[in-house]
């Protein structure tokens, strides 16, 4: 139960837990791209990178394409750092049930 | 949990793969280098340095043009193509330490069984019956190594065709390795000498290349025909560029 309770409950959360996914084995990544393969909304979308943003897991950063707004986001070192502790947790705690 | 984690970072992983763009181009490449390995064949004119020399360098030619121009153009296609249908990613930069530990596979992995195979074959049987039998050999053994090398990739890039594709590469080794044991192999007098370039000899040079052309060609085609199927359906599912609101 202890080691339930220290899971980063930013990461936890289902949508959250899959975008670290998608930005963890890129450099970076445009909304667009998250969009698609998280299959959320924009709007939740919007939601849960702001709350990745907060939490200091992800930066973002808005260029042009073109005439075209484009908004790459990638994963901060404190961001990797907790992905990958969040793992490591996640894996202990199966491995010892 | 950590499963369905590890599915989502194989995905992303093959999103370079998700239009059928790469496929096209390297089965492209495939085919024009089958192209010179298969016209460039050897003539008892020639000699044979000078044809092995010139046929080496129209392939190095052929593979840093072929490259350069495929890089080129996958740049342009995924920039007004995918890019505006389902997103942009920048890669990753590899690491020293990833290179080291991919050289240090393909030693363990790939080299060293290589060589201790030539070795052995070496020791249960005379230099003349391997070269004899290399148009033979030759394209099972790289149908095996290319074969496992897309099973690498499928496991890697979580991409099942890349399953079929070696699949696919591992049968047509063995089907030209077949039709070259079933035209016969080259006889070699007894008395041939391995430092003297004997007719025979050369025969099963020139047969080799041909086997190592019709794999490279079949490959290309099977490489073409996954991109053009993946492409279209990449095309039906994504038919619009996406329009992102201000």
């Amino acid at each position: 139960m202890k080691n339930l309770s220290s899971l980063d409950r930013v990461i936890h959360e289902p949508a959250r837990l899959t975008l670290m996914a998608l930005l963890s084995s890129v450099k970076s990544a445009d909304f667009l791209f998250l969009l698609k393969e998280s299959e959320l909304t924009k709007g939740n979308l919007s939601v849960h990178l702001t709350r990745l943003e907060e939490a200091g897991y992800v930066e973002a950063e808005k260029t042009f394409r073109g005439k075209i707004p484009h908004t790459e986001y990638r994963l901060t070192a404190k961001g990797k750092t907790a992905f990958e502790q969040y793992r490591k947790s996640l894996g202990s705690i199966f491995n010892k049930e | 949990m950590n499963v369905q984690i590890d599915n989502v970072v194989k995905r992303t992983r093959g999103y370079w793969f998700v239009d059928g763009f790469i496929e096209m181009a390297a089965g492209g490449l495939f085919i024009l280098l089958a192209g010179i390995i298969l016209f460039d064949g050897y003539s008892p004119e020639d000699s044979f340095p000078s044809w092995f020399l010139s046929i080496a360098g129209e392939v190095a030619l052929a593979k840093l043009f072929g490259i350069l121009t495929v890089v080129l153009l996958l740049w342009w296609l995924k920039d007004h193509f995918t890019y505006p249908r389902t997103g942009f990613v920048r890669g990753n930069r590899v690491t020293s330490a990833q290179v080291l530990i991919i050289l240090r596979n393909m030693i363990l992995f790939v080299l060293l069984p290589i060589s201790g195979l030539l070795f052995a074959s070496l020791l249960i049987s005379s230099g003349n019956a391997i070269l004899s039998s290399m148009p033979a050999w030759f394209p099972i053994g790289l149908g095996v190594l290319w074969a496992i090398l897309c099973l690498l990739a499928a496991e890697w890039l979580g991409l099942r065709r890349f399953r079929l594709i070696g699949i696919m590469t591992l049968l047509a080794g063995m089907a030209v390795g077949i039709w070259q044991l079933t035209i016969g192999l080259t006889e070699f007098p007894a008395n041939t000498q391995m430092e003297i370039l004997h007719p025979a000899m050369l025969e099963s040079i020139s047969r080799t290349l041909a086997s190592l052309g019709m794999l490279v060609l079949i490959c290309g085609v099977v490489l073409v025909l996954s991109g053009v199927v993946t492409f279209l359906r990449y095309r039906k599912e994504n038919p619009t560029p996406y329009e992102e609101d201000v």
